[in-house]
């Protein structure tokens, strides 16, 4: 009888909206994190999308949380950097910015967002740098400033801007002696920062490792 | 016990074993080749799938009954439909390829489009900036486009047989009453405004839309940025002048300032001049921009610019006995614009307003006498777009109030004319491969009390992935200069017709374009000089006042084709293009006696443009040649039937080769550019035309003068420094 009782009361539970729309989220993303986290360089572009849609899907359901979208926009941001179809990158980055413009909806003023459109700016910057760093130079920067003046501890801020300045021709005041102590100052900011949640954005810290390898120790 | 059996037995059946479906399908494009990765999913669930390599899918879900599945996939449109889920048929899906450049026709007959915007553009700003033979001019890099002239002593743009007061200049959709420095006999004055104060440019050689109008040729359409380019203060200085700039932005508002002082002492005395000038050229200027952003999609603009400019000179005067006469020029100018734009209902509903006014004024001295001239221009513009799809529909109205003033040898001329216009534009997708703008466009002019109505209309057909042609024809009417019109208020506007045919192949970073055209002029003004009831006379002086009886009995046309190539691909690091241009054209207009071609005309212009760049050394080179076949001049020394001699004469061939660098480096980590250009360089001596001077002393014969640039061979040296670490500029893999 009390056996019964418990089991009926847990499958109630389970099948209660407060519950149902948490956990299925958090398996969901999850899930989806860990296949990002597998991700190398070398991943191919279907395994990119394949991530991208995932996380759009749960977008699709979970229309107040904000991160499922950060995390496709992420990932078709990364497909921007990929292949060597300028159009077909162009094509990756508006689905960028949909899915965050729809993150920004959900949460506006985030430092988190402002990060990702700089690093959309600077997608779209190198799909054609000659034509493009006008227009979307200083969108890079604006978006790393915002960031900055919402939280200045985000060391993901300091990863865009070193290692742009690291790739950055010495000639335009870049090179490793202007992007070495940004990269540092990330280093720094990542052995400090704690993250709001284990579906937080955690990106970064791995991505400056070979660059920081050329800088002085 | 036996309730809570039953509640148990009913939880098991309805939730805790719940039926599951399977559902598969495929994903195919309209022609039925597989999309792999195109996102499946039933809305609202976290049921769904991506399609395989194959374009398959196959996923299973707990819903019941009815659910509507979602297919997405990037550069198609998205797909709902409503499914049954008992059925276990595979589902097929087919989606539509979204509209986008590539897949899309554009219309394209008459207009050259230089745009950061638009990815398939055949030239981008930093063209304009980076081309030998240009000076950062934007006239000049447009006189490098097809179907222009190089006219090189005379001010404007001269397009398919046109002269320099067919075309106008816009900026913002507002026409600039003086787009150009004052111009000074025999030389060529540069554009008033800055390469980089525009996000883009659309130079129409014909065929122009409804919504622009009193131009017979072609306009040229400015439109400014959106955003300051820099922040922070950044100086120039180069041999002619020294310019200072500020730039600021703030999440909802910008501002850019800037101040210049030129003078060109110190080049003169470098590069010798073939004028003699009796005040080297001189002048000041300042402009400010202001952007708001009051809304989520408003945008206010505000410009305004000043500028003062002070010269002299003794230029090359056949009619006085000495065959030269002092020349000074003062000029202030003031110009302001503001525009307001705004969307609403999810960018359905468009609105382009603006408000400008500019001031000019003269003060010229003609050997010993004064001549003033100014003029003012207040317009009102505003446009409404409605979109449905790709669809659109505008409809606009522009009044303008114009006043002009002129003092000649004492007398004081003075006009004012309120022209106004309205128009209506469609444009209309008959599938991806057609499409049509049809526009009509009617005019008034209260100086001369007359109203036109002028219908446009364009077509453009895709012919293959990367080809497409297209087709336009429109009517244009411009209101007859002013000088003939302080005389006679009678005369109507003059006409042209233009008939374009275009072909544009681009295909990876290569473009071919062809394009031929037939203008017909009809209504130009004619200028009957000399005695009444004498045979018609031809006055060769450029700088006589009209002062002939006048009327509408002139006419002529303009035929021809212009090739255009650009490659970016064949050499890596290369990018070059070439132009050809071919026109013949006659007329009879102004003081013309017979229908000829005039003297602005060069029948074949070339121009080829190489540029490349340098890594290593972060410099850009760019290489220039233009050759322009003879023009036809004036030779009152030949005697025979006029019909035979009137105009027969050419001047040699004009040919220039010009080469300009840029470098790019840091400063103490301010971002600094360097720039040298040679124009010129086999210092060829062109003449642009010849002119002769009355027979004196007896002399039956008369001697001629030859008119050519200001200097031959010439350089010029500059730079720019953006100082403040905020104007840091980033080029990544530049």
């Amino acid at each position: 009888m009390k056996t019964i009782i418990i089991f009926i009361v847990a499958a109630l539970a389970a099948n209660s909206p407060v519950w149902a729309q948490s956990e299925p989220y958090k398996k969901a993303m999850n899930e989806a994190i860990g296949t990002m986290k597998g991700h190398t360089d070398k991943t191919s572009t279907a395994d990119l999308v394949a991530t991208a849609n995932q996380f759009e899907r749960i977008a699709g359901v979970e229309q107040k949380e904000w991160l499922p979208r950060y995390y496709a926009a992420l990932n078709y941001i990364l497909l921007g950097f990929t292949g060597k179809d300028e159009a077909a990158k162009d094509k990756y980055l508006d689905q960028a910015d949909v899915n965050l413009k729809a993150a920004e909806a959900i949460a506006p003023d985030n430092d988190e967002l402002a990060v990702l459109k700089a690093y959309v700016a600077q997608a779209r910057m190198v799909v054609d740098p000659m034509n493009r760093w006008q227009q979307y130079g200083p969108l890079f920067q604006g978006g790393l400033a915002k960031a900055k003046s919402l939280n200045a501890d985000n060391p993901r801020i300091y990863v865009l801007e070193g290692s742009s300045l690291m790739y950055t021709p010495e000639q335009f005041g870049g090179g490793a002696d202007a992007g070495c102590p940004v990269l540092k100052q990330a280093t720094e900011k990542f052995a400090s920062f704690k993250p709001a949640s284990d579906l937080s954005p955690m990106w970064g810290q791995k991505q400056i490792e070979p660059l920081l390898v050329k800088c002085p120790k | 016990m036996g309730i809570n059996y039953v509640l148990f037995m009913l939880l098991l059946c309805t939730r805790i074993a719940p039926a599951q479906t399977i559902l598969t399908g495929r994903v195919t494009d309209q022609k039925g080749h597989a999309l792999p990765g195109a996102n499946v999913f039933l809305r609202g669930t976290y049921d769904g799938a991506n399609t395989d390599s194959t374009g398959n899918f196959r996923f299973p879900t707990t819903r019941k009954d009815t659910a509507t599945l979602l297919v997405s996939y990037i550069g198609y449109e998205p797909f709902s439909k409503k499914i049954r889920l008992g059925i276990t048929a595979p589902l097929t899906i087919r989606l539509t390829e979204a509209a986008n450049e590539l897949n899309t026709v554009v219309i394209t007959a008459g207009s050259f489009e230089a745009s950061d915007e638009r990815r398939m553009t055949m030239l981008k700003p930093m063209d304009i900036v980076t081309t030998a033979g240009a000076n950062a001019d934007i006239t000049a890099a447009m006189n490098l486009l097809p179907g222009t002239q190089r006219v090189g002593e005379q001010t404007g743009l001269f397009v398919r047989g046109g002269s320099g007061e067919e075309a106008k200049v816009v900026i913002d959709g507002m026409i600039v009453q003086n787009p150009y420095f004052s111009s000074m006999p025999d030389v060529q004055s540069r554009g008033r405004f800055q390469p980089f104060m525009f996000k883009g440019t659309s130079f129409s050689t014909g065929g122009y839309s409804a919504q622009y109008g009193q131009a017979l040729s072609s306009v040229l359409l400015l439109n400014t940025t959106d955003k300051t380019q820099n922040e922070g203060v950044s100086v120039s200085l180069n041999l002619a002048n020294a310019g200072v700039s500020y730039d600021h932005a703030t999440e909802k508002s910008s501002i850019s300032a800037t101040g210049y002082y030129g003078n060109l002492k110190p080049l003169f005395a470098l590069v010798r001049q073939n004028i003699d000038w009796t005040h080297v050229p001189e002048f000041a200027g300042s402009s400010l921009t202001y952007r708001l952003k009051p809304t989520k999609n408003g945008l206010l603009k505000l410009y305004g610019m000043y500028s003062d400019s002070k010269l002299g000179m003794n230029f090359l005067d056949p009619s006085n006995d000495a065959g030269k006469t002092a020349f000074q020029q003062r000029n202030r100018n003031f110009f302001t614009t503001s525009t307001y734009t705004d969307s609403w209902a999810d960018g359905r509903w468009l609105l382009h307003s603006g408000l400008s006014y500019s001031y000019d004024t003269d003060a010229t001295t003609f050997d010993t006498q004064d001549f003033g001239r100014s003029s003012e221009r207040a317009q009102g513009r505003l446009v409404l777009t409605r979109l449905f799809g790709a669809n659109s529909l505008l409809v606009g109205a522009e009044a303008h109030a114009i006043t002009i003033r002129n003092t000649v040898s004492g007398t004081n001329y003075a006009l004012h004319d309120n022209y106004s216009a309205l128009f209506l534009e469609s444009q209309t997708y008959l599938g991806r491969n057609l499409a049509v703008q049809s526009g009509i466009r009617g005019e008034y002019s209260s100086v001369i009390n007359r109203f036109n109505v002028a219908p446009r209309v364009s077509l453009a057909y895709k012919t293959g992935t990367f080809s497409q042609v297209s087709l336009a024809y429109g009517q244009f009417y411009q209101t007859p200069d002013y000088r003939y019109l302080f005389r006679n208020r009678s005369l109507d506007f003059e006409r042209a017709d233009h008939l374009i045919l275009n072909y544009q192949l681009i295909k990876n970073k290569r473009t071919f374009r062809i394009e031929t055209f037939y203008k017909n002029y009809a209504q130009l003004v004619r200028e009957f000089t000399g005695q009444p009831g004498m045979p018609v006379q031809y006055d060769a002086n450029p700088y006589r006042f009209p002062v002939g009886a006048t009327n509408n009995g002139g006419n002529g046309y303009a035929k021809g084709f212009d090739v255009f190539w650009r490659d970016q691909k064949t050499v890596k690091g290369l990018d070059y293009w070439v132009t050809y241009s071919y026109v013949d054209t006659k007329r009879l207009f102004q003081q013309f006696p017979i229908e000829a071609t005039p003297t602005f005309i060069s029948n074949h212009n070339v121009s080829l443009i190489l540029k490349r760049y340098f890594e290593k050394i972060s410099t850009n080179i760019s290489l220039t040649h233009t050759i322009s076949s003879g023009r036809p001049y004036y030779n009152p020394n030949r005697t025979g039937e006029l019909s035979e001699t009137f105009l027969t004469d050419r001047t040699p061939v004009v040919n220039n080769l010009s080469l300009s660098a840029s470098h790019v480096m840091s400063i103490r980590k301010n971002f600094v550019i360097l720039y040298a250009s040679v124009d010129n360089i086999l210092n060829t001596h062109n003449v642009y035309t010849y002119r002769y001077t009355p027979s004196r002393d007896g002399n039956p014969e008369q001697t001629r003068y030859a008119v050519g640039p200001q200097s031959y061979r010439s350089f010029f040296i500059g730079g720019m420094i953006m100082l403040s670490k905020k104007a840091k500029v980033n080029i990544n893999e530049l």
